[in-house]
């Protein structure tokens, strides 16, 4: 059985690219965080914005939040990886530009073209909106997404270029011959095996998204180019699961890289570790259906495919990800700061985010829960107490001045103000979608509105001590590109 | 065999050869009788006629084609508006019609496409390949789901029962091509997976200090 033992790697400061990513994530979640509140105010019935001014917000709200999770999801994953592999930073700096220029695109459409379909563009919404906007500004939203995709994939291309030219192909990259074969403690770490299951699952499902929106491009134009409404939302919610759900996948390269650095002990790219990534790069593929076993005129075979692989992909990276970060910190003499205990905390919230997802894959419950306030406590529960924790956490990485550098009071009461609130804010979701309340309604009726009220509250709060960490990143940016130690030695190592 | 037919020589005439008999009155009309035959295997024969042909010249000879045609990124350029205006129906139609454009066929797809595309392809490298890879996998995709879904007969040269055979066609050459690509990816050797992660480090670009940064 293979040895695994701490090996000390230089901390290297991020380059001008990762800061432009961060601080691109940075400003537009803060925007997004404030259209969220707004359209939780106007179901609280605080403000009155009407019901067309709210689903542009959430339109907005909806497609930035995933665009910027994959953004700074993308500048965890690089800054890392290019310690391992020779990734190229114009490729890099391409991807923000088109991401930028397919933001400029999706916002134009919405806030001059008053596109309000959903992130989700759902066939034939887009093309049939009774003269709430015309097919430009349905054309404009979806060829923004397609800038977008182009981007990314492209940065998925170098990423595959420089794995392949590293290690030779895929299946070394994701370990396969220490995962079959004789583990000789030689596979690649864990930064170079995420970022290898990322790439496969994200090409894919940006080739399937091209594809759709092509074809609604087309039929925008052309109406008579008919397309099947329940292929369509396949492919969409194939391409939309897989990229949101490899957000969090690039994040967790920085749990995988900066918590060892706390505890002086390696995360272990063993047998059990590359088989729950190796099972995920498949089952991710396969899990969307949970999303559409309302539609029961989808074939039966693939909604209890849903059900049965929305169940076992909770379990492996996950699970692994979560023991290994317990066995990593248990006894360590870990010296907490506002860095660790924010990726340490971003672990709970991937693990807690993904439960309720886990209930609503279960074919009955799903019927009376899918479209109700559940689904969106689960997935801000998941994205922002899990994956956005994990960036806010690698922000103040970057940014810690030394690795004896205490956190100020006002950093370790914003960490306390977050924690509590987005859990306020999410349970709020959740309570809501116990009660049955609808999603994705603008008008809430008297009795929902209680609920929204304490969301609301939550959410000022959430987005006040966001507000903190983000104010902090910005505070620090001019060391982040420096090259120096931050991480604080272990007690137990120290001793 | 195979080596026999890497040598110039040989190669020409076997392209030679191929490319008189898929222009002899025989193997044209049955390959032009159906839209699958037409578009799925003749079009894409006389591209490779042109694609091989060019790899059997000199590679100075093809580097200084490259040169004189300004780099890869033109010769992409010339290959996606040739072979987007064969994918045309009309063209199509045209080629059966008129002698003309089927005469144009036979020319354009080898010198504008194929031989174009083998002068880009050694300058690409992995991404620009894999870019066209995606892009040419996901166009044919909507392309066959387009010829699919097209509520009229696009061609008057083939029937609907055609169009749609092709388009299916289209679809699942997409799917095993993309399947193919991608598999491409999970075999192969190269590279030195064998390092410890300490030896995988890139050097930092700056040298590292121990106590936080220098301010000023």
């Amino acid at each position: 059985m293979a040895t695994y033992t701490y090996e000390h790697i230089p901390d290297q400061g991020a380059k001008a690219g990762v800061l432009a990513y961060l601080a691109t994530s940075a400003v537009v979640l803060l925007l997004m965080m404030v259209f969220g509140l707004l359209m939780r105010l106007e179901q609280a019935q605080w403000i009155s914005i009407g019901a067309i001014r709210f689903y542009e917000l959430m339109t907005l709200h909806g497609a930035g939040m995933v665009g910027i999770a994959a953004i700074a999801g993308a500048s965890i994953m690089w800054h890392f990886l290019r310690q391992y592999v020779d990734l190229s930073s114009r490729i890099f700096v391409a991807n923000l530009v088109l991401f930028l220029v397919g933001v400029v695109m999706i916002l134009g459409s919405v806030l001059l073209g008053h596109f309000h379909g959903a992130w989700t563009f759902l066939y034939p919404l887009p093309g049939k909106s009774m003269g709430l906007w015309s097919p430009g500004a349905a054309a404009l939203f979806m060829g923004g997404l397609l800038v977008i995709g182009v981007g990314f994939l492209l940065l998925h291309l170098d990423i595959a270029r420089a794995l392949v030219a590293r290690y030779g192909n895929f299946s070394r990259a994701l370990g396969w011959p220490q995962l079959f074969g004789h583990d000789d403690g030689k596979a690649p770490p864990p930064t170079v095996v995420a970022s290898a299951m990322v790439t496969v699952v994200n090409v894919i499902g940006l080739v399937v998204g091209a594809s759709i929106l092509a074809m609604m491009l087309v039929n925008l134009y052309v109406p008579e180019f008919d397309i099947d409404p329940l292929l369509a939302k396949g492919m969409i919610y194939f391409f939309g699961h897989i990229f949101i759900n490899a957000t969090i996948y690039m994040a967790v390269i920085g749990v995988y890289e900066i918590l060892p650095r706390y505890t002086q002990r390696p995360w272990k790219s063993n047998k059990v570790f590359l088989a729950s990534w190796t099972a995920s790069t498949l089952m991710v593929m396969f899990i969307f259906p949970h999303h559409l076993l309302m539609d029961f005129a989808f074939p039966k075979w693939m909604l209890i495919m849903g059900h049965i692989i929305g169940y076992l992909n909770t379990v492996p990276i996950l699970v692994v990800t979560g023991y290994g970060a317990l066995m990593i910190v248990y006894r360590s003499g870990i010296r907490w700061d506002m860095g660790s205990k924010l990726l340490f905390l971003s672990l709970f919230g991937w693990a807690a985010g993904a439960m309720p997802a886990f209930i609503d894959g279960t074919i009955t419950v799903n019927y009376v829960m899918h479209n109700t306030l559940w689904v969106p406590g689960h997935f801000h529960t998941y994205l922002l107490l899990g994956m956005v924790t994990m960036v806010f956490g690698f922000m103040y990485y970057l940014g810690k001045p030394s690795h004896e550098h205490d956190d100020h009071l006002i950093d370790r009461i914003a960490f306390w103000l977050f924690t509590s609130s987005v859990l306020g804010f999410t349970m709020s979701f959740l309570y809501s979608g116990k009660e049955s309340v609808a999603r994705r309604y603008a008008a809430h009726l008297p009795e929902w509105v209680p609920y929204d009220r304490i969301a609301s509250v939550f959410a000022v709060l959430v987005i006040a001590s966001a507000l903190v960490f983000i104010g902090r990143f910005f505070a620090r940016i001019g060391l982040a590109r420096h090259d120096y130690q931050r991480a604080p030695v272990a007690r137990s190592v120290a001793a | 065999m195979i080596a026999a037919l890497a040598r110039p020589q040989v190669g020409f005439r076997v392209l030679g050869a191929l490319y008189l008999l898929l222009a002899a009155p025989p193997l044209r009309t049955s390959l032009e009788a159906t839209m699958s035959g037409h578009m799925l295997v003749q079009i894409p024969l006389l591209a490779a006629i042109g694609f091989v042909a060019c790899r059997l010249l000199p590679v100075a000879r093809q580097e200084r084609l490259l040169d004189a045609g300004g780099g890869a990124v033109p010769y992409v350029v010339l290959v996606v508006f040739a072979s987007t205006w064969w994918m045309l129906p009309r063209a199509l139609d045209d080629a059966l019609a008129s002698p003309l454009v089927e005469a144009a066929k036979f020319i354009s797809l080898p010198l504008l496409v194929g031989l174009p595309l083998a002068l880009a392809w050694r300058r690409l490298g992995p991404i620009g390949r894999g870019f066209v890879w995606t892009n040419f996998i996901s166009m044919l995709a909507v392309l066959g789901w387009l010829y699919i879904a097209a509520p009229v007969r696009v061609c008057n040269s083939y029937l609907v029962d055609q169009q749609e055979s092709a388009g299916w066609l289209m679809v699942k050459l997409a799917l095993l091509l993309f399947a193919g690509w991608l598999a491409s990816l999970f075999v192969g050797g190269g590279g030195n997976p064998a390092l410890s992660t300490a030896e995988q480090v890139a050097p930092p670009p700056a040298p590292s200090r121990d106590c936080g940064p220098e301010r000023n």
